[in-house]
């Protein structure tokens, strides 16, 4: 049973298209990367998708239900939910309270919630600096921040957007392990990336979409071995 | 229906200061997104400064346009570069208290100055009216239209054709941007906030015939200025300039139909309605 | 940013450590001051900052936690001083009743407000909440049939209650310190009650970044509105309490947006977003406001040799300094926000942060 559909999804702001009928499927644990150039619509679908803004026209089904239209929170309380980005800390808080502030999607208990956070920042390994914050932590640990207080919510599917942007290779395997991690915990997980490697190695589908429209799905190798692709992502004069 | 022509044509002149009000507003807004809480006050200042120029040398109030223009000019750009400047980038919360406490120093200083008596500035043709297709209108404040009609069309040109004009939409459309193609930005945000005091004092020398003038005179206009932008579109001069006169004629209507002492009421209930429902303003956009 | 050195304690930004032991003694004081201090000035100075702490702590549960600066909280207070008088004055409703209709109403109004309002965001917010406020003060104005209009209502003492043996008579100032004190006892419980809950972290985490709250599941608009509909029931408190204290309102003293400017000016200048900024501001506030009443500035200009009382400048110093509260709070505003955006609870928290990373910085 799909864990994920997307059947037919339009966005329009105004006369432009930003994403024009992508449709797809997810099973649940399987990490499904999300490539394509700039402009292409990866984050448009995004928030398409986790209620960000409705779909114009187009349907998103999770876990059988369908949710094109719902608000975010009601999405991130039926376990999906999404990193941003552009980094989105709760600056004046600690880092503690940021995950705190997740976690309180699932309990109303502060002691349970402090527990929950604390667990995650071992996972992400920010435990150390649960005090500081988090306005203050460089990008790498903002991002591990941002990942660590969805897991707090308790999701059955993250949707990770460019989490990897503006990290050095270090902190971006340490991210890679962290996917890896949570789909070793049964989530699934849609990540958007520019990291060609990195989406090698973490996805199991992949999607391309170019300027709003998929411009293919397949497997890893496939998708990489694809001349369209390659054109989208490099112009003309390469093929 | 004569009472109905007639409170639509006493709204359309009041409605031409308010609208050159408005405009003030949304061309400091469009080029530096700030919301000044203080645009009343600045208006305040105009009035009081005709009357000083009337009482101390008969100046008359449509001439001493041309003394308070530019010395609100001036004083509107040196509150943007002494304080707006350093809220740029702050929270718009932030950004908005700082222009109350501007207003709040301005109108308490001129209740120092002043005293809270009410003035009055009449001239001889203050209470004048003439006859014009079997409707009466007020002399002063067809005047003051005329006038009003002239400024508003010199700043459209000004905004269109001159290279100064232009830069200033430039950096109302996209500050990074302008300032990538040379525009000297800051400059730009001096400008429009001189420009836009300069309007709003100007306004309050057109209106010193026909309003009283104390201290506390610019808080309703700064809230009226308020629901002219946003029915217009912030940011957007021709907007701004309909609005004034839709914002005018409303008024206008609701003191005839409804109750002089509610006019105000229903010019903030109406932009309310506004508010929740059509945000962008009426014209749905902004940009100058 | 200077906030890499650990913040204090678990809790959100903003509880500074107040020991119970601490906070149970100055109560404890503050209760003890009328059986030591007879001075009916003095008190009445007490019952002002106690009104001004009650005043800022509520406006700092929907602007400083939650983030949404309204800017026309004179409504809550005006609903809560006209219906508490109007109650008193025509229906002989006593204020033990009547001010619990009037927070009540409050609410109602809030709520109704509030639904309004909050899909709008920050300066069009601010905007909607003047104009919410003028709009009230308009109607109180003219609706001289229920309000007396700009005559307002003028009530005359508050009758005695009598508990058994005792009985209360509200004709001196004590009772109303009792009572003042009593209030801002609950007004800070509840700000505290609000930071150390789900509730806190919430607002703070609406204040911080509304979208990423949106999306980490927290119903937006009904958090707003608990945020507002709390800060409008203390709010409203606040405008009873004055009105039973002051027995003279009109719509140009409760109404008007000197009065939310008010509010707002407490919170900043001693630290929004938290539990002692609005009382730190309070004191700030009336301890300013009362030595430009009394003439004490002016005097002391004089008495150091300053300034000469016969010359021009003393003469207007001695009959216009006192009006000048609202010109003082004006620049007050400005100053605040552009050097102590954080009020004066966050100007000491940097310095202290930046002396610990100075002698961190040492010891190596």
């Amino acid at each position: 049973m799909a864990i994920l559909e997307v059947r037919n999804v339009f966005k329009l702001f105004g006369g432009l298209a930003a994403c024009s009928d992508v449709s797809f499927s997810m099973e649940p644990g399987m990490i499904m990367g999300l490539i394509g150039p700039n402009g292409a619509g990866k984050t448009t679908l995004f928030n398409c998708i986790t209620g960000y803004y409705p779909p114009t026209k187009g349907e998103v089904e999770f876990k059988g239900q369908r949710i094109d239209g719902l608000s975010p929170d009601k999405v991130c309380k039926l376990g999906m939910v999404r990193t941003w980005q552009k980094v989105r800390p709760l600056a004046k808080m600690t880092v503690l309270d940021n995950v705190m502030v997740g976690a309180l999607a699932r309990t109303n208990s502060l002691r349970a919630a402090r527990e929950i956070a604390a667990e995650q920042l071992e996972v992400v390994k920010l435990g150390p600096k649960a005090r500081f914050l988090a306005g203050g932590l460089p990008i790498g640990e903002r991002k591990k921040l941002e990942v660590a207080r969805v897991l707090a919510t308790k999701p059955e599917m993250l949707l990770l957007d460019e989490v990897m942007g503006g990290l050095n290779p270090a902190e971006s395997d340490e991210i890679i392990q962290l996917i890896l991690d949570i789909k070793r915990r049964g989530l699934t997980q849609m990540v958007i990336e520019h990291d060609m490697k990195a989406i090698m190695r973490i996805s199991d589908r992949i999607v391309v979409l170019n300027s709003g429209e998929k411009l293919a799905e397949g497997l890893p190798q496939e998708i990489v071995n694809n001349p369209e692709v390659v054109t989208a992502y490099l112009g003309e004069a390469v093929s | 229906m004569a009472l109905f022509l007639q409170s639509v044509v006493s709204g359309l002149l009041v409605g031409g200061v308010y609208a050159l009000i408005g405009i003030g507003l949304t061309l400091i807004f469009g080029v530096m997104r700030i919301i000044n809480f203080a645009h009343g006050d600045l208006l305040m200042m105009g009035m009081y400064g005709t009357w000083i120029a009337f009482t101390a040398w008969k100046l008359d109030p449509f001439l001493s346009i041309l003394l308070v223009f530019p010395a609100l000019f001036l004083w509107g750009a040196f509150l943007q570069r002494t304080f707006i400047n350093r809220v740029l980038g702050a929270l718009p919360q932030n950004q908005i208290l700082l222009t109350i406490g501007l207003g709040l120093v301005m109108s308490n200083t001129a209740m120092f100055l002043f005293t809270s008596d009410y003035r009055i500035l009449t001239t001889s043709y203050s209470s004048e009216s003439f006859q014009l297709a079997g409707l009466s209108l007020s002399s002063p404040l067809a005047v003051s239209f005329v006038i009003t009609a002239t400024i508003t069309a010199i700043l459209y040109w000004f905004l269109m054709k001159t290279d100064t004009g232009q830069a200033i939409r430039a950096t109302a459309q996209d500050r990074d941007a302008a300032q990538l193609m040379g525009i000297n930005v800051r400059w730009m945000s001096i400008l429009s906030f001189g420009l836009g005091a300069a309007f709003a004092g100007t306004a309050g020398a057109l209106i010193s015939p026909t309003y009283y003038i104390f201290p506390q005179v610019g808080q309703p206009f700064t809230l009226k200025a308020f629901v002219v932008v946003v029915l217009g579109g912030m940011g957007s001069v021709v907007g701004a300039t309909l609005g004034g006169l839709l914002v005018g004629v409303t008024e206008s209507l609701a003191a005839v139909y409804i109750s002089s002492g509610l006019k105000d009421l229903v010019v903030y209930v109406v932009f309310l309605l506004i508010l929740l429902f059509k945000p962008a303003g009426l014209l749905g956009k902004s940009r100058m | 940013m200077d906030a890499m050195r650990p913040s204090p304690s678990p809790a959100p930004r903003g509880s500074a450590r107040i020991s119970v032991a601490a906070a149970v003694a100055v109560v404890a004081a503050l209760a003890a001051v009328p059986a030591f201090v007879s001075n009916p000035y003095a008190l009445h100075i007490m019952i002002l900052l106690f009104l001004s702490v009650i005043m800022g702590s509520a406006w700092n549960v929907v602007g400083g936690y939650a983030g949404q600066y309204s800017v026309g909280h004179a409504a809550y207070y005006g609903i809560g001083a006209y219906v508490t008088l109007i109650f008193m004055t025509q229906y002989r409703i006593m204020p033990w009743w009547g001010t619990w209709v009037a927070m009540a109403a409050a609410l109602a109004v809030a709520l109704v407000i509030g639904s309004i309002t909050f899909r709008l965001r920050g300066p069009y917010f601010v905007l909607a909440s003047i104009a919410v406020a003028e709009v009230i003060r308009l109607t109180v104005l003219n609706w001289k049939s229920v309000t007396n209009g700009a005559e307002g209502i003028l009530s005359g003492p508050i009758p005695k209650i009598a508990f058994g043996e005792t009985t209360i008579k509200f004709i001196s100032k004590v009772p109303f310190y009792y009572v003042g004190l009593a209030m801002v006892v609950a007004t800070v419980l509840a700000n505290l009650a609000v930071q150390h809950s789900k509730l806190g972290y919430y607002f703070q985490a609406i204040r911080e970044d509304q979208d990423a709250a949106h999306s980490l599941g927290i119903n937006l608009t009904f958090h707003k509105n608990v945020a507002l509909g709390i800060s409008a029931v203390f709010t409203a408190l606040a405008g009873s309490y004055y009105a039973l204290y002051v027995r003279f309102i009109d719509p140009s003293t409760v109404l008007t947006i000197d009065v939310s400017v008010q509010m707002v000016l407490i919170c900043i200048i001693g630290g929004i977003g938290t539990v002692l900024g609005p009382v730190i501001g309070a004191l700030v506030l009336v301890a300013l406001s009362e030595t430009l009443r009394s003439n004490l500035i002016t005097d002391v200009l004089i008495s150091i040799g300053a300034v000469s009382a016969e010359s021009r400048v003393g003469a207007f110093l001695k009959e216009h300094l006192s009006h000048a509260h609202m010109l003082i709070y004006g620049v007050l505003v400005v100053v605040v926000i552009l050097f102590m955006p954080d009020g004066i609870l966050g100007w000491v928290r940097q310095s202290m942060r930046r002396r610990a990373l100075a002698a961190a910085g040492e010891k190596r």
